[in-house]
């Protein structure tokens, strides 16, 4: 089995409902995301248009955090979600350094790393990730991609051309797929992000986990 | 950033999560900069040794006390710099070996039972065989002990800018310009002429190469990837540009040129001088080089 999320940006109308639901469902700290969706606007007027795209851990197959991890604190489940044990890490931050999605934080209540886990202990009760059941228009599709029947491997087949990940040249093998995505949603660098145009207007940088 | 932003496109974030700020910033440079002493000045007190056998010979425990020190200094840091740093005996009975904390980790321990190995040949036993012996083999190991630090800054996939390859060199170069700095304040009037003659070509033509190094990257870095162009944009006109620039001239400009006086002029009173500004202008240098690529936004 190999789990895997595909999110539809078409669809993807930008309520915010998976960066509430993955908050709540996994007590996520103040300051800290799991899951967030970043709105980019495209155009000039009267021709234009906001994208929205929802942002998570790739649960990449060759993922760099976990090569880097010291302690195995990342490692993989067998249905090959990259998962984390918060009592063994150290918080050394090297996977914070190695991911190439800005994927991971340092939880400031434990002071160890965090990221998505697909919801690893909902989908160890065959419940689908809390993101997943909060979508009023099922952009997030979730499920294996090494079953061809399931709804995953199914839309990928439907979209192929469409179909992206992000940072290919990484060489990480992302299991999370976007369609309907082109470089301004998936490229950090492909968007200028100007001082204060976010959800907290003037405040632009965190400290990292509360500490140092 | 908008390296890729075009008119047609002028995509603008108008809402998205505050950034994270830097994640290995001072405290990560002690731990490079005090290593590069460390191993440094074992790599110069083994060539001093080798080389000048007669006239050395004095160096062998305040080079082992030196190193010592900082390799603690460096050891401290790296574990204060810890988030759960009371967590870090994991590192030896939860190894994951895939990576080159881990890797480090291990052969730093090995490093610093060497050295104790070495101060108390020389301090308790008095024995000057065992110690060469040791020296032999802690030399050895302190290649791999300098290497490291490149190899986590290549796993470090999120930051394009560290390369093994340069990464690795700029490591033992920056060993190098520290031995070689650090054993010049060390040894002081007591070395020879020619001996200090050769300390300072150490570390004039370490600073030279280093150089050539960061000036490659400066220059030619951005034209294979456009991240590398991002993080290079800090240090060209951006907010790190002062103290590139100030790291380059106090860690190989001043250097190169007060080794090039003192040579000329036999003044080797120029050479504490380079000495004393290869050591900031490293500290600077190793910084900048850490945190502009963190700088950048991943998502």
């Amino acid at each position: 089995m190999q789990l895997g999320f595909l999110v539809d940006l078409h669809l993807c109308m930008g309520c915010k409902g998976c960066e509430i639901a993955c908050k709540v469902e996994n007590e996520v700290p103040l300051s800290t995301w799991r899951l967030r969706v970043k709105y980019v606007d495209v155009g000039t007027f009267p021709e234009t248009k906001r994208t929205f795209t929802p942002l998570r851990c790739n649960h990449c197959a060759n993922a760099p955090c976990e090569r880097i991890c010291p302690v195995s604190a990342l490692h993989y489940l067998e249905n090959g979600i990259v998962n984390i044990d918060k009592e063994r890490c150290i918080g050394c931050a090297g996977c914070i350094m190695a991911c190439p999605y800005g994927a991971i934080y340092i939880d400031p209540q434990t002071q160890t790393a965090d990221k998505c886990t697909y919801c690893a202990h909902r989908v160890a009760s065959a419940m689908m990730p809390s993101c997943v059941v909060a979508c009023p228009v099922e952009a997030n599709i979730f499920g294996d991609l090494d079953d061809p029947t399931s709804n995953i491997s199914k839309y990928i087949q439907q979209h192929q051309g469409d179909v992206q990940v992000r940072k290919p040249e990484k060489g990480t093998d992302p299991h999370h797929f976007y369609v309907g995505g082109g470089n301004v949603q998936l490229n950090p660098l492909a968007s200028f992000r100007g001082e204060g145009h976010n959800l907290f207007n003037n405040l632009t940088h965190l400290p990292v986990g509360g500490h140092h | 950033m908008m390296h890729e932003t075009v008119a047609a496109t002028n995509a603008i974030v108008v809402l998205d999560v505050a950034l994270p700020g830097i994640v290995w910033g001072w405290i990560i440079t002690m731990n490079m900069w005090a290593k590069s002493i460390g191993t440094g000045i074992i790599f110069l007190g083994f060539f001093l040794l080798k080389k000048y056998p007669e006239q050395t010979g004095f160096i062998r425990f305040p080079m082992v006390v030196t190193s010592i020190v900082f390799i603690h200094i460096f050891l401290f840091f790296t574990v204060i710099d810890l988030h759960q740093m009371f967590r870090f005996w994991h590192i030896f009975f939860h190894p994951h070996l895939t990576s080159a904390i881990t890797i480090g980790a291990w052969m730093a321990t090995a490093f610093v039972g060497l050295l104790f190995g070495m101060a108390y040949a020389i301090y308790m036993k008095k024995d000057v065989a065992l110690y060469d012996k040791l020296l032999g083999w802690t030399t050895l190991l302190a290649i791999p002990v300098t290497l490291y630090t490149a190899g986590l800054m290549a796993e470090s996939t999120a930051r394009e800018l560290w390369q093994m390859p340069t990464e690795s060199a700029q490591m033992i170069l920056a060993a190098l310009l520290a031995g070689s700095a650090a054993m010049l304040l060390l040894g002081g009037n007591k070395f020879s002429d020619a001996i200090k003659k050769d300390l300072g070509i150490v570390m004039g033509l370490s600073a030279f190469a280093a150089f050539i190094l960061y000036m490659s990257e400066y220059i030619f870095g951005g034209m294979k990837a456009e991240e590398v162009a991002a993080t290079l944009a800090f240090v060209k006109g951006g907010e790190y540009t002062v103290m590139f620039w100030i790291g380059q001239v106090l860690a190989f400009l001043a250097p190169m040129a007060l080794v090039c006086l003192s040579l000329k002029n036999n003044s080797f009173y120029l050479l504490k001088i380079a000495a004393v500004s290869a050591l900031i202008g490293l500290w600077v240098s190793k910084h900048v080089w850490l945190v502009i690529p963190q700088l950048l936004n991943m998502s």
